[in-house]
Parts: C-alpha cells; structure tokens; sequence
C-alpha cells in the first residue's frame, strides 16, 4: 500500500533580473524565492492499483513522484510505500519499485539492449530463471524481440521506449512510477505502450502511478485520477466521475462568417443564450455538446472545481 | 562485495566493446600519453645530467619514483578519469536520479562505471617503464618489498580519487561547471615531486591537507630507504582520513541534491 498524508515540498530559489545589470545585482543582493511545489498533499493507493495524476507543468506531478521514488525529500509530511520511508532508500524498497522517466534514459546507449539487462539483472540479484521468464515474457508482449541484440542508440524512439519498459519491469516491481511513458512516440507507439501496461497491471498488481500528458494514455489506463493544481490536489477520485463535477453545461461550438469560437453554458441559459447569438450574429454552423473529459480537465486544471 | 566485483566485471566488459568502436580515439590516446611519459621522463634524466642527486635520490632512484607517478597517473586515468569527467555534468543536470533509485551504492556507480579501456594500453605501458625501472635498480629488494610497493601504490591511487572527488563535489552547492577541478590540475603536479622538496608550510599542505606527496613520493621512499613507522603511520591516517571525509561530504552533497531539486 502506498500512503501519504500532508505531504509538502518547498524550495529555495533566487531571483534575478534579466541582463548583466541583473547578474551584478544578484551579486551583491540575491532575492530569495521560495517556491511551494506540493502543499498538504494526502492520499492512499491499494496494491493493484492504477492511478492517472494530471496536472499543468510545474503543478508538482514530478515532485510527488520523485518523493516517493526516494530521490527527492520532502519538506514535511509522512509517506509510507510498502511499509518503507521512500527517501530512506532502504534497499529492500529500492528493489521493489520502479522509476520510468520517458525523458531520461537509462539504458547504455552504445550497448545492446541485453547488455544493459545483464547489468540490470545483477544489480537487482535477479533469479536466472525468472530472469529468463521475464524477458521471453516483456519481449514476447511489446514486440521487440529481434531488436534486443542491436545497439539502443540504432533503434526507432518507440522501440526504444519499449526497452526501457523492460529495463524497468525486470525485475518485476511492486511499485511503479510512469512519467509521461509514451512523450514523443507515434500513434502506433503509443497504442502498443498503453496495450502493454494494461495486460501488465492486470497479470501483475503492482502500484502504478501514471503521469502523462495525453489523456489518452488516461483515459485507457486508469480507473482512478489525481489532478494536481499548484501544489494541490483538486480533484481525487474515479474518472468517471469527473463529468459531474462540471455541472450541467453545454458547449457551443459557433462559425459565423467572420470566425470560429467556443462557448461553455449552463443548461438553464441555453434558449437565452442562443436567441443572443442569433441576433448578434449571422451563424453558419452550430454545434452542441457535452463537454469531453479533456475539455472538463483542462477546465479544472484552470480554473479549479464549480460546484454545480 | 562479490557482488560489486562481479558488477565490475560488467563495467569492463562494456567498456571494451565499446572502446573498439572510436579506433581514431583509441591511438590517438595511446600516443598523447606516450608523449607525456617521454616528457616526465626526460624532464628528470636532463636534471640529472647536472646533478647527481635530486633531493637525495640518484638516477636509478628517481627512475623508480618516475615510474611509480606514472602509473598511479595511468590507473587514474583508466579506472576513474572518465567517470570524474562526468560527475559535475550529472550533478549540474540533475541526472542522479536513475542511481539514486538503484539498490546499489550511488558512489560506486558515479565512480567506477566508466573504464578507459581507451587508455588500457597505456596502463600497460607505464606498468612495463615501473618494473624496468625497477629492475635497473642496482640495490637488492625483495619480493615482500615489491607488494608492499604495489599496496602502497594502490592507496596512493585512492589517494589520488580522493583528492579528486574532494575537488568535484563542491558542485552540489555551487553549481558551476566544474567546481575546483582546475586547481586540482595545477596543483597535482605535486605528485610528480619528490616530497622532499617540499619544505616548511608546503610539506604540512602536501602531506596532510592536500596529500600528494603520499600518491607515490612516500611509496616510493618506503621502498628505496625502507619502511619506518611513522612514515607508515601518516600514510594509514591521512588516507583513512581522507576516505571518511570524500564519504561524509558525498553524503551531505545527496542531502542537498535532493532537498534542492523537484
């Protein structure tokens, strides 16, 4: 189980004004910054478990996930991952959880693949037999067999992606933190990344936290969503449910002869509100609808939630 | 510990294959540093045209010391240059996290993982001027005196890691590119001295707080005049010291990479 309660994170930076004028100035007299990446952050994940955690950069995704893989410490505030303090660096926790950063690799470049997951394989003491099960198992299900001998640097962005999943799922994890798995990969890509996490949640268990920017990857993988707005949490819980948070509004998609826009009414105004734009207006096309889970997102990670 | 060797093995293993690959590097690397080695050599045989004693040691002698710096120079550069090179950009770059996660020691990873197997051959070549030298050593010694040397030299390599490491990690506070590296340069030409010289001030900065004199001037004195204790014991208490301080100031340099970044 992974549990965390107040959980808070702030950080000093100096400010300094553009320019060589600024750089002597900052010289003399540094301005002190203090930046709050979490605030009171509280929630609780059950083996098994896999969450979706959205937010606008810089809302405080990448710190919570760095605090609770032990790479970052936190201000205050208690976490529990499997029975471990993250930051504690307990080997027993480091063996049992996973970090996939899709922007960062961590295989050896000039290597083959394999290479890498021998380094892999001793540095987690894995069993050579569940060694071997495991990458028939990983490379049998993300399609990349033949592509394990040749160099990582000679290989597609995609196939590199999918070793990296392996280098990270090796040694079989109980705790898994995704940091935008599928930035940069084709349609392709990223449908086999997604196909791939799914099967593996479900045959595995393990406790996924999942950040992404593509609501697909979303929307597909995770039951269950955290939106993070500057350093908090505004909306916890099932993703079906983010729908009625929004209340009951329409969008207007309006094309008048002049320009395209969009509109967000409430329900109860719709006549009045379409009487207005006719008279205003000379409309060619109007489209209305409700609102998609993007749109609702988007809406609560600007502007928070309307209670209806 | 088994099991650091065996991740050892690896290190070397991928280092190799790897280094085939560049060829051009590869000479060109063999032949930068057989021209170092040619100067330092020559450096000494032209003073001693002059003289016949440098701070008390004649020309086989000062050959022994000679081949002693240049292969500590040339451990240095196989076992941990590159990987020195590196440290700064990672810590800059916030680029620790994957080994801050592992079930390993971050400190070995950083340290060790990069092998110049590029400069392999140079290890090679500055091994065969250290035991020339030594067999052209007209004294008699012994086999036991010969491992000591070797055991010595080895700490003075970790000395030598030390003092490095000392100079790089400053980078966790300050940001900058390289931290002290460049001083470290300067003042390693040190090493390539007969700790004699050293005098005054100079000796208590050479052989205490910044302890070149010990990578391979005390080594090599212990060999050609013998071993006496309290040589013997500076060279266990600095170095034991040293090594505590690189493991205290890593361990404050961590707390600060992650307390400072997001």
């Amino acid at each position: 189980m992974l549990e965390v309660k107040n959980l808070t994170k702030s950080f000093t930076t100096f400010r300094k004004e553009p320019g060589l004028k600024g750089s002597l100035k900052a010289l003399l007299r540094r301005e002190k910054v203090i930046k709050n990446a979490l605030k009171s952050v509280s929630f609780k994940i059950e083996q098994g478990e896999i969450v979706g955690l959205i937010g606008a950069n810089g809302a405080g995704k990448t710190t919570l996930v760095k605090i609770l893989a032990g790479i970052v410490h936190p201000t205050s505030g208690e976490a529990t991952v499997l029975g471990f303090k993250p930051w504690e660096r307990d080997n027993e926790y480091r063996k049992q959880m996973s970090l996939i950063m899709g922007q960062k690799a961590q295989v050896w470049w000039d290597l083959p693949a394999l290479d890498s997951f021998l380094l892999l394989k001793e540095i987690y003491q894995i069993e050579d037999s569940l060694y071997k099960k495991n990458i028939e198992f990983l490379a049998d299900t993300l399609m990349i067999k033949d592509q394990l001998k040749t160099q990582v640097r000679k290989l597609s962005l995609g196939e590199r992606m999918k070793i990296e999943l392996m280098a990270a799922l090796l040694h079989r994890p109980r705790v898994i933190f995704l940091d935008e798995p599928t930035i940069g990969l084709d349609i392709s890509a990223q449908k086999a990344v997604r196909e791939f996490m799914r099967n593996y949640q479900s045959e595995f268990k393990p406790i996924t936290i999942l950040t992404s920017h593509y609501m697909e990857d979303i929307k597909e993988l995770c039951p269950r969503i955290m939106i993070i707005k500057e350093g908090q949490f505004v909306y916890d819980g099932a993703l079906s449910e983010v729908q009625k948070m929004m209340g009951d509004e329409k969008r207007l998609t309006v094309t008048t002869k002049e320009k395209t826009f969009k509109l967000s009414v409430p329900r109860s105004e719709l006549g009045v509100k379409m009487s207005e734009l006719f008279t205003a207006n000379e409309i060619l096309d109007l489209n209305i609808h409700d609102p998609s889970i993007e749109d609702i997102i988007e809406s609560i990670m600007n502007y928070g939630i309307k209670t209806p | 510990m088994k099991r650091y060797v065996r991740l050892y093995l690896f290190f070397l293993q991928f280092s190799f294959s790897k280094a085939l690959e560049f060829r051009i590097d590869f000479f060109f690397r063999i032949a930068m540093d057989i021209m170092y080695y040619i100067v330092n050599i020559a450096l000494f045989k032209i003073l001693l045209l002059h003289t016949p004693f440098i701070a008390g040691w004649s020309d086989q002698q000062m050959m022994v010391f000679v081949g002693c710096y240049l292969l500590v120079d040339a451990i240095n550069m196989t076992v941990f240059s590159t990987n020195m090179w590196w440290l700064p950009f990672y810590i800059n770059r916030g680029e620790l996290d994957y080994y801050l996660i592992r079930p390993v020691s971050p400190l070995f990873f950083l340290s060790l993982r990069e092998f110049s197997a590029n400069s392999f051959i140079n290890l090679i070549i500055a091994g065969c001027f250290f035991f020339y030298s030594l067999f052209n050593y007209s004294q008699d010694w012994s086999l036991l005196s010969l491992i000591g040397l070797i055991i010595l030299l080895i700490n003075g390599s970790l000395i030598y890691y030390c003092i490095q490491m000392l100079m790089i990690l400053p980078v966790f506070w300050t940001q900058s590119a390289r931290g002290f590296i460049d001083l470290f340069y300067t003042l390693g030409l040190a090493m390539e001295r007969p700790d004699r010289i050293f005098k005054g001030w100079l000796r208590i900065l050479f052989t205490i707080f910044l302890p070149f004199a010990l990578i391979a001037s005390f080594p090599a004195r212990v060999f050609l005049e013998g071993a006496d204790f309290s040589t013997i014991f500076h060279l266990i208490l600095v170095s034991t010291g040293l090594w505590l301080i690189v493991l205290y100031v890593w361990k404050m340099g961590l707390k600060n990479y992650s307390s400072a970044s997001s």
